[in-house]
């Protein structure tokens, strides 16, 4: 029997597929798009076909994310919050605060270092630091999301953005080119307005990181300069396992099993 | 308006009649009230929340506080056309729903026409303003009740001498006197809601509570309005009974209580699924509101605006954060409370300034809080999914503390 943990996100969705003893079997992140149904059906898919199951050998589904709702056949839904922390706890044991970048919202989750949230902080009122900002400066800056994470490196200028409304900073950035700034000048200026940002969330819940165990999940932490800024702008180390968009599946997926085993 | 008053009234008459409750009792008062400030054939005063609406009501004024009728009109789902209209005529965005909305509506004529405006500086000096403007625009006069941050002796009778003085200022303005007796009298109706709202009080408190929804919404800050007069007491002891009843039948507000939890200032007017959200999926209780308490002592009637003025100083919002920490913190032990909502209405600096105090105040006693962010008024900023996440994983973090089954 195997459990299904899906995380519908407003730019990803990803299914975790894990085995009677918690192992994961399988891990997939497909698109979101316009059509939710459709989008999880793909991510489910992608699971079975990697795991060579069929859909009825599945005993136990949990939703997470922000269309958590949404999915048909769930046994329960359970907010990305409480998620992200079980799936930190399986890959990174241990985990004290977790920061997780998603693709509208951001979360700094503070854990009891066993799995368990003891307090959290979300970003308020709009979308500014997350994978739609991200987004939107790439396309400002006329390169790949995936580009965007290294092209950082060199920068020496330290330059400060003075807008993180998502419509503003992209006209910055556009005046920043047209002003004949290096592009990885503008690039580290936009980790730090970001990792500034995320590290006032992450000191609601502690305020002093220093000898905690930090570690970040969500699609955001690919991009390395985030990361080294994030750590910069909080002085300490941050950990990232090696799918950080599907922690939020897997914690699904992990609570999916603790639901039905004694 | 009136028109919409008068149907109103006959329906929840009619309502009441088939099904009494202490909530369709309240409800039907508070659309009277709107039924006699929109009749134009009764005095109004608009006022800010702090007045003395008891002194009022002895007078025979019909008065209201204009956050009330911000409120008012947000429940309805009408308050969308006023914001836009406040913001029209340059008031900020980010401003308080309530006001805008009251301001909106004057300007397009839907806010009863006052014969005077009261304003008082507590809670807000953004009310003074906003009573201030509303002065302007029906061209009435206006008066500045000062309410100082703490009561000592001189505090108390400069705020007294204010009070006789605003009944003069009344009085000269709408030819209507205070009469001794009348005062006496509805001082001691004052004292009889005080000690009904105690009871009230004191039956929520029950472990299970038997509060339930909105049975008590925005109460302590609205149930002042009939202070002063019989209808205040009829509402309280149809409360108690109500609430005495349920008790004794073993019947909790919330079916299988698990969570008590406490709303701080003020809850959001307009239509949300939160709240039954919140009874139907974690069978949390929302057993108690930050104002729905008695912080004063009964009125002397032999020297009521001594009195008056010691329980406007006394208001948890006025003067330093501390006096408001100490009622929240005596209001969580009290309600036996698991957790505190604090929805941080938009454009209140009263508010949203506390919230860090809030906070390390409820840590002390190990009470986790959730911070919101909405305005309580303006539907228009509404984002029911990101409210909705907020507050699921804080039940969930609340169910997963040590002693609790786990809501994950």
């Amino acid at each position: 029997m195997y459990y299904l943990g899906v995380d519908l996100g407003s730019l990803s969705c990803d299914a975790v597929l894990l085995d009677h003893d918690g192992q994961i079997m399988a891990a997939s992140v497909v698109p979101t798009g316009a059509r939710n149904r459709e989008a999880i059906a793909r991510a489910t898919q992608a699971v079975l076909d990697m795991a060579r199951i069929s859909e009825a050998e599945i005993k136990v589904t949990v939703s997470t994310g922000y269309g958590r709702d949404r999915v048909d056949g769930r046994l329960a839904a359970v907010t990305e919050i409480t998620c992200h922390a079980r799936g930190a706890q399986a890959l990174l044991p241990g985990t004290q605060v977790l920061i997780d970048i998603g693709g509208q919202d951001s979360k700094a989750i503070r854990l009891d270092g066993e799995g368990r949230v003891l307090e959290f902080a979300m970003n308020d009122k709009c979308a500014a630091g997350t994978g739609r900002f991200l987004e939107a400066m790439a396309r400002a800056l006329q390169v790949d999301i995936e580009e965007l994470c290294e092209l950082d490196q060199g920068a020496a200028k330290n330059l400060i953005l003075s807008s993180m409304c998502t419509v503003f900073a992209e006209s910055e950035v556009v005046s920043l080119i047209a002003d004949g700034v290096e592009v990885n000048e503008i690039v580290a200026g936009l980790n730090r307005a970001i990792a500034s940002r995320i590290a006032a969330l992450v000191k609601r819940v502690a305020p002093d990181v220093s000898g905690l165990k930090v570690a970040m999940s969500g699609g955001v932490a690919h991009n390395h300069g985030v990361v080294r800024a994030l750590s910069s702008a909080l002085d300490t180390e941050i950990s990232v396992p090696l799918q950080p968009d599907t922690v939020g599946a897997l914690g699904a997926a992990l609570v999916a099993r603790e639901r039905v085993l004694p | 308006m009136k028109q919409y008053f008068d149907d109103a009234v006959s329906i929840l008459e009619a309502r009441l009649r088939d099904n009494y409750t202490a909530r369709g009792k309240y409800n039907l008062e508070l659309t009277r009230l709107g039924q006699r400030l929109y009749s134009a054939s009764h005095r109004v005063a608009l006022c800010g929340v702090c007045a003395p609406f008891d002194l009022l009501n002895a007078m025979g004024i019909n008065s209201c506080f204009v956050e009330f009728l911000g409120g008012f009109l947000a429940a309805a789902g009408s308050a969308g056309p006023f914001l836009e209209e406040a913001e029209q005529i340059g008031f900020s965005a980010e401003s308080c729903g309530f006001h805008r909305t009251a301001i909106g509506a004057a300007a397009k004529g839907m806010l009863p026409v006052p014969d005077v405006v009261i304003a008082t500086s507590s809670p807000c000096t953004g009310g003074v303003a906003a009573v201030e403007h509303l002065a302007h625009t029906f061209g009435c006069p206006l008066y500045v009740l000062a309410i100082p941050p703490d009561d000592s002796e001189k505090n108390v009778h400069y705020l007294a001498d204010q009070l006789r003085s605003m009944v003069d200022f009344v009085a000269a303005h709408t030819g209507v006197t205070l009469d001794e007796d009348r005062l006496r009298d509805a001082m001691h109706k004052t004292n009889e809601a005080r000690e009904a709202a105690i009871e009230v009080y004191d039956l929520a408190q029950r472990v299970p509570s038997p509060v339930k929804g909105i049975d008590l919404r925005a109460f302590g800050l609205v149930m002042p309005l009939f202070f002063g007069t019989e209808t205040a007491v009829e509402i309280l002891h149809a409360y108690r009974d109500e609430f005495a009843a349920r008790l004794e039948q073993g019947i909790g507000g919330v079916p299988g209580e698990r969570f008590r939890l406490m709303w701080l200032q003020e809850l959001i007017q307009f239509k949300h699924p939160l709240i039954k959200m919140l009874e139907r999926d974690y069978q949390a209780a929302i057993v108690i509101e930050e104002l729905n308490n008695i912080y004063w002592d009964p009125i002397d009637v032999d020297d009521p605006y001594v009195g008056l003025a010691r329980r406007a100083i006394a208001f948890p919002f006025n003067g330093s954060v501390d006096r408001r920490l100490k009622q929240i913190q005596k209001l969580v032990q009290a309600y036996k409370i698991d957790g505190a909502i604090n929805p941080c209405h938009w454009g209140c600096r009263q508010g949203t300034g506390a919230r860090g105090l809030i906070g390390q105040a409820l840590k002390e006693l190990d009470i986790p809080v959730i911070n919101l962010e909405v305005d309580c008024a303006d539907s228009r900023n509404f984002s029911e999914g990101q409210l909705r996440t907020r507050l699921e994983a804080f039940m969930e973090v609340l169910g997963s503390r040590p002693g609790r089954r786990s809501t994950n």
